[in-house]
């Protein structure tokens, strides 16, 4: 269960990362310059990761958050998105059929579209599955000049986001976020601002596959039951008619022509 | 039947509009698949689902509910006046779900993998179950409208197996139709932090289903009242009725009282409107509850937004206008009133649809949407598709009618006219190609010239992020924590002032070793603070402790580490990253400044850079503008100072803080 954790009170939000993350992705620059400026919160499709300014000089590091309950695989009809053994949430491409519910189901508005292509995929932060398989951290956390970027397991990074807040109390505000929003992310937060700025939700915000699916998951009864019902009705109904006029009369009687 | 000649084909002047239509929507369809989704219409990653999804495939699919609800009624219940309904009911779903699966074609990003859902499965989503659902349903309704084709087409052995086995088709149909229109609104419960309070419901599911059965009856009542009006007024409008263009021959020949004022088929589309309107009676109590139940709802309600408005005008027409309008007794004898009350729940619901889907993220989303021409001319070409493809099937099958059987017999139903646009006499039912070939040949160079896309595009802006630096960009804008107080600065006209490739030295250290573009933040990464970046006599001591070359003493030897056998040549030394980034970072403030060590912060490099320059040739040029921060900054200053404040008075500002 690998993780993040970004501390706000070290980044200067000279977007080393942002390079960093062009490069290992194989971004082309040049969009992701412009894109910088076009995008509302910096990401696009060749910028899978921005940093985000909070007030006048507070920066937050934004990409995928790496749910432990993400939306998007819940929504992904395809099964396009899973969530990977380490936790990383990772997308394959060979399966997209680019209907883009992912886009509206992620509560951070991370999935990014390539709007511009021909053959156009879904772009989004997988946490350097391959530099991570080559024994490499994320491209981010190893660019980062403050280590504003702690990578490792998640439970250590929550005990260290802990251990700061509690060295320092008043540098911080008591709060790791992503330990419990939307059922917990794999990427957590630490700041001395609010990061309810950026669209952070209360901390018992429940996580949406947990919302949702149960209404999912009820399809096979609804399904089975009018099925059953409609069934049942037609029977009935057949049946007395047979019995009113004989057994031809259920298969005229209907039908539109008008003569 | 009542014998009816008409002098003219009201048909024809909506043909035409629906070929033209089509035309275009098959120039606009091209286009889309040559420049991609992103040049041709104006979705975005704010803004995902638009115009086809919602309007063509949410709204489409919610107003073709008429196949199982009618099919439900007639074919299951047995029920009067519906059963003779189910026909056009069943075209009118399956070119409903046709048009709606047609259109999203061009709205997924790989049409081409449409088929992946069947094969790669996830059953957690919503998304899945309408796929599968909506799918099958179209093949369902298809199966159900064969044996009408059929009947036409021959093979009357296949139509006895597709008509025995019309029962199954119906009750399959209702339970896929039932568990995919509560799906198409459970879709929209993953996005509880997008979607505006008034539309986001813990019901939508249960919302949905039952507006559109409700408004899916009333538009079929509008259809059946739109054939008859087309076709054969009397049969709706009553045998009275002599407009223009109509004329009543024998009035009533299957009514014994001679000329009725009351169409024989006005009951089917009053028990239609009624049957609607009663299901979306149910339908105003459960959003009334919705409303009642959700706080967050009624405060939105009460806010009186857009959003506000939007929702009572989509209530007004989807529910309660109809409802109260069916109460009036002249209404439900009036067929133009029905018709009208028909029309407005059929709005309604799409209304509502787009709504959820569209509106009510525009909040959220933090920008308006509003569809390019492309989307809205495949929209109503997929449409106008669909309608051709109706009127082709109603004129030539038995769906609403045996018309087809009758044209056999005698060739002429319309007398013949002359046709302005053709410039041909006209005597058919279907005018054939030359009209829509004319049409073609106009609309489709029309279309292609409009709906071009590189006439549509803007520019972007030529001001650019200063991050990676560019030298040969003309304006950057300096923000280097894109807090929007930036610098514009005309890095060009600048060069050119302080002498061409020469001057850059004027403003740029050009001191990292072997780096020629380094940005200003290598150096002054922090804001606000300084950074520690260099210590040459440590580092002297550091590589020879590393390198084990005994101590301070062989300097030479340390040297060559770094600056790679010349010694102090900045052209010839390491970038400072190949060895450690890692050990940059801001002066902690508790440890007081490390002067000769530490880079200035960000904030100070800059100004120092551009004020004593600036403030020099304020004076000396007598241009008292050059000393004002608006001149750089204009997109506005830190709070608490003022606007036209003097630079040099900021530098005072700033040491006295310090």
């Amino acid at each position: 269960m690998i993780g993040m954790l970004i501390d706000v009170t070290k980044c200067v939000g000279c977007e080393k990362c942002v390079a960093a993350c062009v490069k290992a992705n194989g971004c082309d620059p040049a969009a992701a310059d412009r894109d910088r400026a076009t995008s509302p919160d910096g990401l696009s499709a060749d910028r899978l990761t921005t940093v985000q300014p909070i007030g006048w000089d507070h920066f937050a590091k934004k990409a995928c958050m790496h749910c432990l309950e993400p939306s998007c695989v819940s929504a992904c009809l395809v099964g396009g998105i899973t969530r990977s053994e380490n936790g990383a949430v990772v997308y394959d491409p060979d399966k997209c059929i680019g209907c883009r519910y992912c886009m509206l189901a992620c509560p951070f508005h991370v999935p990014r579209y390539e709007w511009s292509a021909k053959v156009p995929f879904m772009k989004k932060c997988e946490l350097c599955e391959e530099r991570l398989a080559d024994g490499e951290i994320p491209a981010c956390a190893d660019a980062c000049p403050q280590n504003a970027i702690e990578f490792g397991e998640r439970d250590e990074l929550l005990r260290l986001a802990h251990q700061r807040i509690g060295e320092n109390p008043d540098g911080y505000i008591d709060h790791v976020w992503g330990e419990h929003e939307f059922g917990g992310t794999s990427v957590l937060y630490i700041s001395d601002a609010d990061l309810a700025e950026l669209g952070w939700p209360s901390p018992d915000t429940e996580s949406i596959p947990h919302l949702v699916e149960p209404v999912m998951h009820a399809t096979p009864i609804v399904g089975g039951s009018v099925l059953a019902s409609v069934a049942g009705v037609n029977w009935i109904v057949r049946r007395r008619m047979q019995q009113m006029h004989g057994p031809d009369a259920s298969s005229n009687g209907h039908g539109g022509g008008e003569q | 039947m009542s014998e009816l000649e008409l002098t003219t084909d009201r048909t024809q002047r909506i043909k035409d509009v629906l070929w033209a239509l089509t035309f275009a929507g098959l120039v606009a369809m091209l286009l889309r698949f040559v420049f991609g989704l992103g040049a041709t219409t104006n979705l975005d990653d704010r803004v995902p689902w638009g115009l086809w999804k919602i309007f063509n495939m949410i709204s489409g699919a919610a107003l073709a509910t008429c196949g199982f609800t009618v099919g439900f009624l007639g074919h299951v219940l047995h029920l009067k006046p519906f059963d003779r309904m189910v026909k056009p009911a069943i075209l009118v779903a399956f070119l409903g779900y046709g048009a709606s699966l047609f259109a999203l074609l061009f709205d997924i990003g790989l049409p081409w993998r449409f088929w992946h859902p069947f094969v790669h499965w996830n059953i957690h989503s919503f998304l899945f179950e309408v796929f599968w659902c909506v799918s099958c349903y179209f093949v369902i309704t298809f199966l159900e409208l064969s044996p009408t084709l059929l009947e036409r087409l021959g093979l009357a052995k296949l139509r006895g197996v597709l008509s025995k086995a019309a029962g199954v088709f119906v009750i399959i149909g209702i339970t896929l139709s039932s568990l995919h229109h509560t799906s198409l609104g459970s879709l929209f419960l993953v996005t509880p932090q997008r979607l505006h309070a008034l539309w986001y419901s813990p019901i939508i599911s249960l919302l949905f289903i039952i507006s559109a059965i409700g408004g899916g009856l009333m538009l079929l009542a509008l259809i059946k009242t739109l054939h008859s009006w087309w076709y054969d007024p009397s049969r709706v409008f009553g045998g009275t009725m002599v407009r223009e263009g109509v004329v009543c021959k024998t009035c009533g020949g299957d009514s014994e009282n001679g000329a009725t004022p009351e169409g024989p088929d006005l009951h089917v589309v009053r028990a239609l409107v009624t049957a609607g309107a009663w299901v979306l009676s149910v339908y105003l109590l459960l959003k009334i509850g919705d409303l009642v139940l959700r706080p967050e709802a009624r405060a939105a309600l009460l806010a009186g937004t857009w959003e506000s408005v939007l929702y009572v005008v989509e209530l007004l027409s989807a529910a309660i206008l109809p409802v109260l309008l069916v109460l009036i007794k002249p209404v439900r004898r009036s067929p133009y009133a029905l018709a009208v009350t028909a029309g407005l729940a059929a709005f309604g619901l799409a209304l509502n649809r787009v709504d959820v889907g569209i509106f009510g993220y525009f909040r959220d989303a933090g920008e308006l949407y509003f569809p390019s021409a492309i989307e809205w001319v495949i929209t109503f070409g997929v449409l106008a598709m669909a309608g051709l493809a109706f009127f082709f099937i109603i004129e030539n099958f038995s769906v609403f009618d045996d018309r087809w059987k009758r044209l056999a017999d005698s060739e002429l139903k319309f007398s013949s006219s002359f046709d302005r646009l053709t410039w041909v006499w006209n005597h058919r039912l279907m005018t054939g190609l030359e009209r829509a070939s004319l049409i073609a040949l106009i609309v489709l160079p029309l279309a292609w010239i409009t709906l071009y896309p590189p006439f549509l595009e803007s520019t972007p802006p030529d001001t650019r992020a200063p991050l990676a630096v560019d030298a040969a960009r003309d304006t950057l804008r300096i923000d280097a924590n894109r807090d929007g107080l930036d610098a514009v600065f005309a890095h060009t006209a600048h060069k050119q002032r302080l002498g061409g490739e020469e001057s850059c030295v004027n403003c740029h250290h050009l001191s990292m070793p072997a780096d020629r573009a380094t940005p200003c933040s290598e150096c002054h990464r922090a804001m606000e603070a300084e950074t520690v970046i260099f210590n040459h006599e440590q580092h002297l001591a550091w590589v020879a402790e590393d390198k084990e070359l005994g101590g301070w003493i062989p300097e030479n030897q340390s040297c060559v580490e770094c600056h790679s056998g010349q010694a102090r040549s900045a052209a010839s030394a390491k970038a400072c990253m190949e060895c450690h980034r890692e050990d940059m970072h801001a002066v902690d403030p508790a440890n007081g400044r490390l002067a000769q060590f530490a880079a200035t912060s960000y904030h100070s490099a800059m100004h120092n850079t551009c004020i004593p320059c600036h403030t020099e040739n304020a004076l000396t040029q007598n241009r008292p503008e050059l000393d004002r921060c608006t001149t750089c900054h204009q997109f506005g200053v830190p709070e608490g100072l003022e606007e036209n404040l003097q630079m040099r008075e900021l530098v005072e500002v700033r040491i006295r803080r310090q």
